[in-house]
């Protein structure tokens, strides 16, 4: 046991303390976290610190309250005259003096049609809210013309679909909750596996490549190595995994009660619905733990058996398929719901953590199913971890070429 | 405990179409310290792995510390791999506290003494340094402390001191010297064979990937005696020719005088006495090892046979 430990420590020890492990720690969530903040940002400020726009009414009718929806909607919208040509406006666009302008006449009085005119295509947003301003404002126009009852007018804030679920009760909150927690959980079950995984590769592979293992293993047997190395770099994983996770809580849990607190008016009540709950973390942390150990011998036994990087990265190409299938079905199946085949899937020890983890807190599958995943994976882990270790055995210690499948079964059968 | 510490029964390894090593018989008593010699690609590497079950044999078996090298055995041998293995990214003493710990040691224990270690190899500044930062002669000096930290019975080098210079050579063997003297059985490989004859008791000769001669170097020596007498004195040297003498041959100084079935030492001695030269210098020479191995294996360890027989292990 004192082996494994050394072995553990020294794997742990020697990754934590590396400037790689102190960056990523800190620089992944901040990237991730950025990216999204940013790319939502620079689409909102795009919109509005475009130019000014124009609008010319021919109905007489319409342009006042077009602009004040537009300018509602934070638009910059400024009505000009009919007297003012749409020659002039054109040139105004073509100058940049002004970034676009809308006409509004008879037609739009009639049908709602109307043109936009400008030099670059209208973005979704624009496009959408101009059609929903001048949309609303026609109708408001044409039932006031009619004699319609109040409730009819009504209509123009658009229907709604309310879901009344029957059988068990699950609020709409906890089901959103449900499938964002399992689809953010697919990505990082994928990203971790996948990351980890790839330190074990690295780690046999360099012992190997330096010959360092023949020294270690003269004194370790191989099985009590690997072991030691998937659990250090486990635990290493655990501790980034942790740090971030610690993080999270620390913003869910002083962060929104203090946007809370300047920002009185927004509800924030939904955000804290929408947080996942402890049986979903637990449930990703055994999924996590099992899956990395069910990767983390795959990856151990392929850089066992290679010699350089370059074999390494071909050797590889059946296990990254193992995450990336179940990591691109999850993709089209994004709320856990779809094919039932994938479901079945699911129970395949290797595309549990990613298909099984998100249908199980959405709570789209039976218990059982979960349950019986689990089941599998600890006998894969397990199976896994005998085959692992008798091509570890063997590759450890092998110099030359990389085997053949069928050296490599006479490794497992013989070792 | 059995007497020996290694023994190599008719062990026979191929690599493809490549005979490594051939039908090898070796026994390795306790508390001597034994010269594996012969041209690189002669065999010694890989006689020494399997010698750590690194490689098994195709035939034949091999024995550690009296049973078949596993982990128990193993554990109490300091191995020295002929590619120097070390964690780059480690702290020194780090890594020394580390392949201490794996042999069982307790960490304080062997922190303190991979200390010492590193101080009486003038190396005690660098114990926080990374390995990767040592020039190569220190980082083999660093693998060198990673094989005797545990103290282990027996110590299998695998061409311990090629690469460094004098200096920490003569540092390097004065410690397997040492090491000898607290009763631990070594085993070194090495194609330097003035450096074998230095240290070794017993020699054990190899030549593309077969035994040539192995036993007690003393007696190897006295066996092939050439029966050449060299000798030194001052004066007319008219009376060698009167002794009947054929080989008599100039070398330096010294007159190399083959002797014959009428010839022997005690009767030149006696003729020398007799004719009244003074004499400075009277000795039986014994053959170099080089000599010893050419005879027997017809060419000579040399480095360009070295790069010649290159990669095989």
């Amino acid at each position: 046991m004192r082996q494994v430990w050394a072995v553990l420590r020294r794997e742990y020890v020697e990754r934590v303390r590396t400037k790689g492990f102190i960056f990523s720690t800190i620089a992944i969530p901040v990237l991730m976290l950025g990216s999204i903040g940013l790319s939502a940002f620079m689409a909102v400020r795009a919109e509005r610190s475009e130019r000014q726009l124009a609008l010319v009414d021919f109905t007489g009718r319409l342009g006042e309250e077009v602009a004040d929806g537009m300018a509602a909607a934070g638009y910059d919208i400024e009505v000009v005259g009919r007297d003012v040509g749409m020659e002039e406006l054109d040139r105004r666009v073509l100058d940049d003096e002004i970034e676009g302008f809308v006409v509004l006449d008879e037609e739009t009085l009639l049908e709602g049609v109307f043109a936009y005119r400008s030099k670059d295509s209208p973005g979704r947003i624009r496009r959408t809210l101009l059609e929903g301003v001048v949309v609303e404002t026609v109708l408001e126009i044409r039932l006031s013309a009619t004699e319609t009852t109040a409730g009819v007018r009504e209509l123009l804030g658009g229907g709604r679909l309310t879901f009344e679920r029957l059988g068990e009760q699950v609020s709409e909150a906890e089901e959103i909750s449900g499938i964002a927690t399992g689809f953010a959980g697919a990505i990082i079950l994928y990203m971790s596996m996948f990351l980890y995984g790839a330190f074990v590769l690295r780690s046999v592979l360099d012992e190997k490549r330096n010959r360092v293992v023949e020294v270690v293993i003269s004194a370790v047997t191989p099985g009590r190595l690997m072991l030691g190395k998937i659990l250090g770099v486990g635990s290493m994983g655990m501790t980034q995994l942790g740090i971030w996770a610690a993080c999270a809580a620390l913003i869910g849990l002083l962060g929104v009660p203090m946007l809370a607190a300047r920002l009185p008016q927004a509800d924030l009540s939904r955000i804290v619905e929408l947080l996942p709950g402890a049986g979903a973390l637990v449930l990703l942390l055994v999924y996590f733990l099992l899956g990395f150990f069910l990767f983390a011998s795959l990856f151990a036994a392929v850089g066992a058996m290679c010699n350089t990087e370059e074999e390494a990265q071909q050797a590889n190409f059946p296990v990254v398929m193992l995450l990336l299938i179940p990591f691109m079905l999850q993709m089209f199946s994004i709320d856990g719901r779809g094919f039932a085949w994938i479901d079945w899937a699911a129970l395949f020890p290797f595309f549990s953590p990613i298909l099984m983890y998100p249908r199980a807190v959405s709570g789209s599958v039976e218990w059982w199913m979960v349950a019986l995943s689990l089941v599998f994976m600890v006998l894969a882990v397990g199976a896994t971890a005998w085959v692992a270790g008798r091509i570890y055995r063997v590759g450890i210690l092998m110099q030359g070429k990389r085997p053949t499948l069928r050296e490599l079964v006479r490794w497992v059968r013989e070792a | 405990m059995s007497d020996t510490a290694v023994r190599l029964a008719g062990v026979t390894k191929t690599f493809g179409d490549h005979t490594a090593v051939s039908d090898f018989d070796l026994e390795i008593p306790r508390g001597t310290i034994l010269g594996l010699l012969g041209p690189n690609g002669s065999g010694k590497t890989t006689t020494i792995r399997m010698m750590m079950a690194i490689l098994l044999p195709d035939r034949g078996t091999v024995e550690l510390l009296g049973a078949f090298p596993d982990f128990e055995r193993r554990a109490r041998v300091g191995y020295l791999p002929e590619e120097r293995g070390v964690y780059e990214k480690m702290k020194v003493l780090e890594q020394l506290v580390f392949l201490g710990e794996i042999r069982g040691m307790e960490r304080k224990i062997v922190r303190v003494r991979a200390m010492e270690w590193l101080e009486r190899l003038d190396l005690g500044e660098w114990a926080d340094k990374k390995v990767q930062a040592l020039s190569k002669g220190m980082q083999q000096k660093v693998q060198f402390i990673g094989t005797v930290l545990h103290n282990p019975d027996l110590l299998i080098l695998d061409e311990p001191f090629s690469g460094l210079d004098p200096i920490n050579q003569e540092v390097l063997e004065s410690i397997v010297l040492e090491e000898r003297e607290r009763g631990t059985t070594v085993l070194f490989s090495t194609h330097l064979m003035e450096q074998a004859e230095r240290i070794c008791e017993r020699v054990c000769l190899i030549s593309k990937s077969r035994k040539v001669l192995d036993g007690d170097l003393r007696e190897i020596k006295r066996r092939e005696r050439s029966g050449v007498v060299a000798l030194e004195f001052e004066g007319d040297d008219g009376w060698l020719s009167r002794l009947g003498m054929t080989g008599v041959e100039r070398v330096g100084y010294a007159h190399h005088l083959t002797l014959g079935p009428r010839t022997d030492g005690d009767r030149i001695l006696a003729a020398a006495v007799a004719e009244g030269v003074s004499l400075r210098r009277f000795e039986l020479l014994e053959p170099s090892l080089r000599e010893i191995f050419v005879r027997h294996a017809g060419d000579a360890p040399s480095e360009p046979a070295l790069r010649a027989a290159g990669g095989a292990r």
